[in-house]
């Protein structure tokens, strides 16, 4: 079905091709219908392995006579001594291998061999693995033989390091070769272990090289960072160095805990952020409050989330709120063997306890300070390979990545030029372009705002295409997103739950999803935006102290009767702008 | 390959792409393709027709499920393939692909999504299929496609379809399923065949569609994963399924679906997909073909309907990313998987 082009050709070469096909049809109805008739009547002899070999070699995908192949291997086994078994695996092994060089790529005959190499007496693994070698040569891509080396490797204890020696050869004669990289990938983190002081706690989650991404020691990174230079200097245009060195440069996932306790008289009821989305609905978190264990409801921030970030549950009426009395809370995660603390003193109506994003780091480099060195110089080297291709988006990106991970305020300015050019150069991806911009513009100011210390999330005319990093945001009583590009206030915004305020003027802003059961939010800043419907305003009802919203320069406005409908639809809003 | 051709790139690199000529189709040829795919399974002594008897019953879907996005499905013989399908299942409950073949996860999925287009799954017997899918599934929550142990990930896709379409995934250890699935993720956020295997746009499919179908998208990094998806996209407009490969209307699909599922299917240039698509129909015959200027066959010709589809096509069906079939006969089922906003 692949690859096979039309040619035009006169009625009569139709017509001989037309015979031609006929005469094939006849034989290979033949062979097909002699051997499910031989299997129907349970025969397992060498006519019906001739029969179906006859048949596999043109068309391996025929999984059945594999199977029946198979059947026959397997009776034969029982009724042959060893030596004639291992004669009769070796002979299977053959036919394979000649299959394999018709059809290099099919399913069948790799599994059909991997089979054969469990039930064989004895497997010259070396042969295999040369045989890998071999088939590679000619197509260094071919995932099932990759898949069937990884077999071989396993099964006959090729130590790690010569694998990655095999790597280091495959990109060594071309660097343009994406398996290769991917491969020395899963191999790093086996031969170069991150020291287990630096490795995070191994959690539930099963290893991979994307959950492990950084479980590789410094010392190797630093030595994978130069292999990966040599790559795009060499070829600056080829995205697989540059998928890999994008790998090398990201960080490990943070390990599942919890980051932040908020607790709200007004409210009676306690917010809880977690490093990742999680599901706490199952009986898995516990909240102990002055020493007493409480029997509460967890419910994540928005329905439509199972996982989520944030999970809220509110306190049995009058537990807290006596602005009197002091309160000591522990929520326990039993699971992940964590807990959290959070005090409300006398005259407090609420209080936290988090970690911050700027004491963690989390927009950084993971290197250790004096190493971060390697990456200005990397930076360097990045810089001079876009003065000689100013146009080249690999290195554009690569130097934005750099930078975030140096010092991502710092660079700020040359970060928004770089994915100016970015958009111009590599048009077909411009929206990922604004979107990751829009991510490093929201971190940026998070670390801006937790210098400043203060509860107001400002992001105006920043160009923003989406939202990101909210669960970041949960104590902000102040957004202000006016004067981007947002076309969506998606389920995720719901997760601000001490927002009073949301200003959002001069968007293109269609919805607003997530702007849920915000228990504190006032006042809503919608004007010249897109919203054209009321239904679009529905979420908005479950605000239950909204007072003021402006929706002056939207669509909606326009229809009539906007003003009767609004008020019924929130009748909490006192002071409303049309 | 006539149609392969070298672009040169910004700086000389040559990137491997295809060459869409001025005059390659550039509107939707509807009437053609159902013509096609009505035809194509009247010729049923044809060479090429009876050398792909292996994957029948995949060969069936694909043609139903196009021509009911294209609102033709009543020109198709529906009790014909409906007792062809009984026919096909076996003793221990699985699928063949065709009458004499051997049953396997693949065509056991592809005759209950027939069987869901045409609202019998009743000419099943359904609790025999949940038997046959919980029996294949291994202790590290994998999928073997039939009893002689193929692993891929691609069959724990077909495990989880397939219940979900019969409403039974509780019968699998959907935790253990999972846990396996999220093991083959790769250094780039895609997915292979099996652990350690290399992402390929058709695994990434699988699997998302997988996490979807089970409610955990929320463990992928949609971020790395979109940003590897949308740099298939060729400068033709049509992508392929792992980097240094050629465009193909079905990886365009494959590629297409899985940013869908992620919440990412703006990262992509929509309208130059569009034209490689439509550059892929055969004017003549109807169909479509992995690239333009190659021979049609019906599976290209779903998924370049379904990636049109996708795409926002009025004139066809809404196409949900995905179990590939259209949205109300999903509606019908209660049927809703999750995608990522
Ligand atoms: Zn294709």
């Amino acid at each position: 079905m692949h690859g096979r082009v039309k040619v035009k050709s006169t009625a009569q070469q139709e017509e001989e091709k037309r015979k031609e096909r006929e005469k094939k049809l006849k034989i290979y109805t033949a062979a097909r219908d002699a051997c499910f008739s031989k299997r129907k009547d349970g025969v397992c002899d060498e006519e019906a392995l001739h029969l179906t070999q006859q048949l596999l070699s043109s068309n391996p995908d025929f999984a059945t006579l594999w199977n029946y192949r198979r059947e026959i291997l397997m009776h034969q086994e029982t009724v042959k001594d060893e030596s004639e078994v291992q004669k009769m695996y070796q002979n299977e092994l053959s036919f394979l291998e000649s299959c394999l060089k018709v059809n290099p790529k099919s399913y069948g005959s790799w599994h059909h061999r991997s089979w054969v190499s469990e039930r064989a007496p004895q497997m010259d693994w070396a042969r295999e693995l040369s045989l890998c070698d071999r088939c590679l040569s000619l197509d260094d891509r071919n995932f099932h033989c990759w898949d069937y080396r990884r077999i071989v490797v396993k099964k006959s204890a090729v130590p790690v390091g010569k694998e990655l020696e095999f790597t280091d050869r495959l990109i060594g004669s071309n660097f343009s070769n994406y398996s290769s990289w991917h491969y020395r990938s899963t191999l790093l983190p086996l031969l170069h272990p991150q020291s287990p002081e630096s490795a995070p706690p191994s959690g539930s989650s099963p290893p991979s090289p994307q959950t492990h991404s950084h479980r590789v020691c410094e010392e190797q990174l630093l030595k994978e960072y130069e292999l990966v230079q040599n790559a795009f200097f060499t070829d600056p245009n080829d995205q697989s160095a540059w998928f890999y060195y994008r790998w090398l440069l990201g960080r490990a996932e943070r390990e599942e805990m919890i980051s932040c306790v908020f607790i709200s008289r007004d409210e009676e009821r306690v917010a809880v952020a977690f490093s990742r989305p999680v599901q706490a609905q199952s009986g898995g978190l516990l909240l102990v409050l002055d020493g007493q264990p409480l029997q509460v409801d967890w419910r994540s921030i928005h329905p439509r989330f199972k996982h989520s970030p944030v999970w809220i549950c509110d306190l049995p009426p009058g537990s807290i709120n006596n602005i009197a009395n002091e309160h000591n809370l522990t929520v326990h995660w039993p699971e992940k063997h964590t807990r959290r603390d959070c005090a409300l003193y006398t005259g407090r109506n609420e209080s936290w306890c988090r970690d911050s994003a700027t004491d963690q780091e989390l927009f950084r480099s993971e290197l250790s300070v004096e190493k971060s060195s390697v990456l200005q110089s990397e930076l360097q080297s990045c810089n001079q390979l876009l003065e000689l291709e100013p146009l080249n988006k690999w290195c554009l990106l690569t130097i934005i990545l750099l930078m975030r991970a140096l010092d991502p305020l710092g660079y700020e300015k040359e970060t928004l030029a770089h994915f100016q050019t970015l958009k111009e150069v590599d048009s077909m991806r411009s929206a990922y372009y604004s979107d990751l911009c829009s991510k490093f513009m929201i971190e940026n100011t998070i670390l801006k705002m937790e210098y400043a210390e203060v509860r107001v999330f400002s992001v105006s005319n920043k160009n923003l295409t989406t939202l990101c990093h909210l669960d970041q945001l949960l104590l902000i009583t102040h957004i202000n997103l006016s004067s981007n590009q947002l076309r969506h206030i998606s389920f995720h915004f719901s997760m601000l739950q001490c927002l009073k305020v949301l200003e959002a003027e001069n968007n293109c802003i269609e919805n607003l999803e997530g702007v849920y059961c915000l228990p504190k939010l006032e006042e809503v800043l919608l004007k010249n935006n897109n919203i054209a419907t009321l239904a679009a305003l529905r979420p908005l009802a479950t605000c239950p102290k909204l007072r003021l919203l402006d929706l002056r320069g939207n669509p909606v406005t326009q229809s009539a009767d906007a003003e009767s409908h609004l008020a019924e639809l929130l009748p909490s809003v006192a002071c409303l702008l049309l | 390959m006539g149609s392969l051709n070298y672009i040169q790139g910004e700086t000389g690199t040559q990137v491997k792409d295809v060459f869409i000529s001025p005059d390659a189709p550039h509107t939707l040829l509807l009437d053609k393709h159902a013509d096609y795919i009505a035809a194509y399974g009247s010729k049923k002594d044809d060479y090429e027709y009876t050398l792909s008897e292996y994957l029948r019953m995949s060969g069936i879907y694909w043609g139903l499920t196009v021509m009911d996005l294209m609102s033709q499905l009543p020109r198709m013989n529906r009790q014909e393939i409906v007792d062809f399908i009984t026919a096909c299942q076996h003793e221990c409950g699985g699928v063949g692909a065709s009458i004499g073949h051997d049953p396997h996860l693949l065509y056991t999925l592809s005759a209950v999504q027939i069987l869901c287009l045409y609202d019998s799954v009743d000419a099943l017997d359904v609790d025999k299929i949940v038997e046959y899918v919980k029996g294949l599934q291994q202790a590290d929550g994998s999928f073997a496609g039939d009893k002689w142990g193929e692993i891929d990930t691609r069959f724990s896709f077909c495990a989880v379809a397939t219940l979900s379409l019969l409403g039974k995934m509780d019968a699998i250890d959907v935790d253990k399923a999972v846990e396996f699935v999220l093991s083959c993720m790769n250094f780039d956020g895609g997915f292979g065949c099996r652990p350690g295997s290399e992402s390929h746009a058709g695994q990434i499919y699988c699997c998302t569609g997988f996490l979807s179908l089970t409610g955990q998208l929320h463990q992928l990094n949609a971020d790395l994963l979109g940003w590897w998806l949308c740099e298939r996209q060729l400068p033709s407009g049509g992508l392929n399924g792992r980097p240094e490969k050629l465009p193909d209307v079905c990886y365009s699909w494959w590629v297409l679906a899985s940013l869908r599922i992620i919440g990412k299917i703006h990262w992509i240039d929509k309208d130059k997909l569009r034209s490689f698509i439509l550059a892929c129909q055969d004017e003549e015959t109807g169909g479509f073909a992995d690239r333009p200027g190659d021979m049609v066959d019906p599976f290209h010709t779903l998924f370049g309907i379904a990636g049109l589809s996708l795409l926002g096509d009025e004139k066809i069906k809404a196409v949900n990313p995905v179990l590939c079939m259209p949205e109300d006969v999903l509606q019908k089922l209660g049927l809703k998987p999750e995608l990522l906003s």
